[in-house]
């Protein structure tokens, strides 16, 4: 080892960033905070726009969410509406992949979805947190049908290769023993006094039972294997009924085991505002929604139209667009205003007469990488072997985080895992590999968790954002210095434009953002086209 | 303490000696060479061969690229990003708070293996103190990890 003779000893930083790879930290909500995430939603009920004025109209480029919401709310307050989309379908990022599904990513390879019937996956968003109130008042006005979505599932793993023999710890276990030993060492400093300074004589009476409480300590105030302990972790021997029923409780883990693996930084997973019970998932597949509001659009969306040139003049809008299908003819549309929802990557290539202000935070946002890995195994042995029902496991291998099917539990037949949901360094090196490499890689890895990835695998598809042809990436992502250089003059309307979508909201990555960026856009829209009175 | 360091640092090390053509982790990322880096990284976007590809907007094509007569514009944006495209350089301060981005040694490498194949031939050899001394992102970017 390089540093055998202690010349090369880390530093606080290094050691913590050592540790800092077990996925799904804390520490990644604390820096997606930085990014703009985890904010709440400003959503103030359903948004009632007064009197358009006569013929007035707007022109809706991309049908994600932000453009449909927008749409479905200036056609009701009178507007006429048209609305261009680069895809053959509605719904931008917000999309299901089911069996029969073809997906061509850039650079032109296809893959062929070949899950069995019901069964999908969500390669963007698969979770509505319950105070995204915006996406839960479309939902329910598109008549989705909601189900629950299991952020935290105390039998799933959190997983560290370099733990524990590479054996993967129940969430629970982690979580119980972490709890207790803390408990124990907090009532150890408060019984020696050392928090007389901190905490009156009488609190720490009140402090002492809440630790018991807390960590499942004994009547000494000590974190050891017992009927009381074993509730919360778990048992050697579940009780039972009949002659055999008596438990057996299980052994915690060491402290210095448990810190040491780092597995304690997959406890906070469900403890961030957006990962809070309850959070919700459309039943039959995210994409319900997207799909929902454009059988509610109809006509009003042109679907297969590549913008390419966005030109405003003192009375209207003028975009020129080609059909995707073939790509010869150019048409144009026209407005009297514009709301563009296009991804910041596309926008910046289109031409657009718009201020150097706008223009420039355009070009300011650089687009994530992420990656979603759908696998079908021949039997949904996670349930049947492991008695996980739903959730999410966490682990340090590449594919960063498994998620298992939140619906259709014990059915009988084949089920498609989440295998894979990376994002970052990891996730970029995922988008230099063909789709066929990334599942390969994806079941290899995940074998590791799960061995009966060998014998159960049947097939997958891969999306790597980065190459999503209608995207060029995953979200924004701002940072406090270019949210303060750019983030306003990307929200203002630049003459008869204004930019939508989940790049322009703090709430980064989310639906959420498109669709309360999408409201409070159309609002000032409206407001100005009110004060100019009938149509220009 | 120092045990728990020796610990740590032996794990590290397993994991990276598990690494294959397709994947290296993170803690070996900064041992990529050039040509590497390119083959990891670059090419989920500017593609294999370095063709660039198209859909709703395009990603260039870097094979034969005019542009790349100026190494300062190669260099530059691969350190700050252009558009979509993420900063890869370390943050001003020259400090990272975890391993995802590429050393000046690193970005000077990879900005000559690609000026130098797919049929661009500039002979220019671009120093890792060359590309210190341009400006670096102000704040680190490559997304959570």
């Amino acid at each position: 080892m390089q540093n055998g003779d202690g010349s090369n000893s880390l530093s606080r930083r290094q050691l913590l960033q050592m540790i800092g790879s077990t996925a799904g930290s804390a520490a990644m909500y604390q820096a997606m905070s930085s990014l703009g995430f985890a904010a709440e939603s400003p959503y103030q009920g359903p948004i009632e726009l007064q009197g358009a004025p006569k013929g007035a109209s707007v022109l809706i480029l991309g049908a994600g969410m932000a453009g449909m919401t927008a749409a479905y709310e200036l056609r009701s307050a009178g507007y006429k509406v048209q609305v261009l989309e680069y895809n053959g379908r509605p719904g931008g990022r917000n999309w299901s992949l089911r069996g029969g599904d073809r997906y061509t990513e850039m650079g032109g390879l296809t893959q062929q979805c070949e899950f069995d019937k019901d069964l999908y996956i969500n390669p963007g968003p698969w979770r509505i947190p319950y105070h995204h109130h915006g996406m839960m008042h479309y939902a329910k006005r598109l008549g989705i049908a909601l189900e629950p979505f299991f952020q935290v599932n105390y039998n799933a793993y959190i997983h560290s290769s370099q733990a524990f023999g590479g054996k993967p710890q129940r969430f629970r276990e982690v979580k119980a023993d972490y709890q207790g030993h803390v408990a124990e060492l907090l009532a150890k400093a408060t019984r020696q006094n050392s928090l007389d300074a901190s905490v009156t004589k009488e609190d720490q009476e009140i402090l002492l039972e809440s630790l018991r409480e807390w960590g499942a300590l004994d009547k000494n105030f000590a974190y050891v294997a017992s009927e009381a302990v074993s509730d919360r972790r778990g048992y050697e021997k579940n009780p039972g009924g009949g002659l055999n029923g008596k438990p057996i409780p299980s052994k915690p883990v060491a402290l210095r085991d448990l810190l040491e693996s780092g597995l304690w930084q997959g406890i906070p997973n469900g403890d961030t505002f957006d990962m809070q019970t309850s959070l919700f998932q459309p039943a039959g597949g995210m994409g319900r929604i997207g799909e929902a509001f454009g059988r509610e659009l109809g006509p009003l969306i042109r679907y297969n139209s590549k913008v390419i040139d966005i030109h405003q003049d003192a009375a209207g809008v003028t975009v020129t667009f080609a059909d995707a299908v073939s790509p010869g003819s150019k048409q144009s549309a026209r407005a009297d205003w514009c709301l563009c929802t296009i991804p910041l990557p596309v926008l910046a290539q289109i031409p657009m007469n718009v201020g150097q202000g706008m223009a420039s935070a355009i070009s300011a946002v650089p687009y994530a990488a992420a990656i979603k890995v759908g696998l079908q195994f021949k039997r949904r042995f996670w349930e049947e072997d492991e008695h996980i029902f739903g959730g999410i496991t966490y682990t340090d291998l590449p594919i960063m985080n498994i998620g298992y099917p939140n619906t259709g539990f014990q059915s009988g037949g084949k089920g498609v895992l989440l295998g894979a949901y990376i994002w970052g360094l990891n996730a970029m090196q995922f988008t230099a590999m063909t789709p066929q490499e990334r599942v390969q890689k994806v079941v290899e890895y995940g074998s590791q968790i799960h061995p009966q990835y060998h014998k159960e695998f049947d097939n997958g598809v891969a999306v790597a954002w980065h190459r999503a042809p209608f995207t060029l990436g995953c979200f924004g992502m701002w940072t406090s210095d270019t949210r303060a250089k750019h983030y306003e003059d990307l929200c203002r309307i630049d003459g008869r434009i204004a930019l939508a979508g989940e790049h322009a909201s703090y709430l980064g990555g989310w639906q959420e953002g498109a669709v309360t960026s999408a409201l409070d856009a159309i609002d000032r829209l409206h407001q100005r086209a009110v004060a100019q009175g009938a149509k220009a | 303490m120092r045990t728990l360091i020796t610990l740590l640092f032996i794990a590290a090390a397993a994991s990276a000696s598990a690494d294959s053509p397709l994947f290296t982790s993170r803690a070996a990322i900064g041992s990529l060479s050039g040509e590497q880096i390119y083959d990891h990284i670059c090419q989920g976007c500017h593609m294999s061969g370095a063709l660039g590809a198209v859909g709703a907007g395009a990603y260039p094509k870097l094979a034969a690229n005019k542009k790349f007569v100026s190494w300062e514009f190669v260099a530059l944006t691969v350190l700050n990003g252009r558009n979509g495209m993420p900063p890869f350089g370390l943050p001003a301060n020259r400090e990272s708070s975890r391993a995802t981005h590429l050393t000046d040694a690193q970005i000077a490498d990879v900005v000559n293996y690609v000026r130098s194949h797919f049929e661009n031939r500039y002979k220019t050899n671009v120093t890792a103190s060359q590309v210190a001394a341009l400006p670096h992102p102000a704040a680190e970017l490559i997304g959570p990890q």
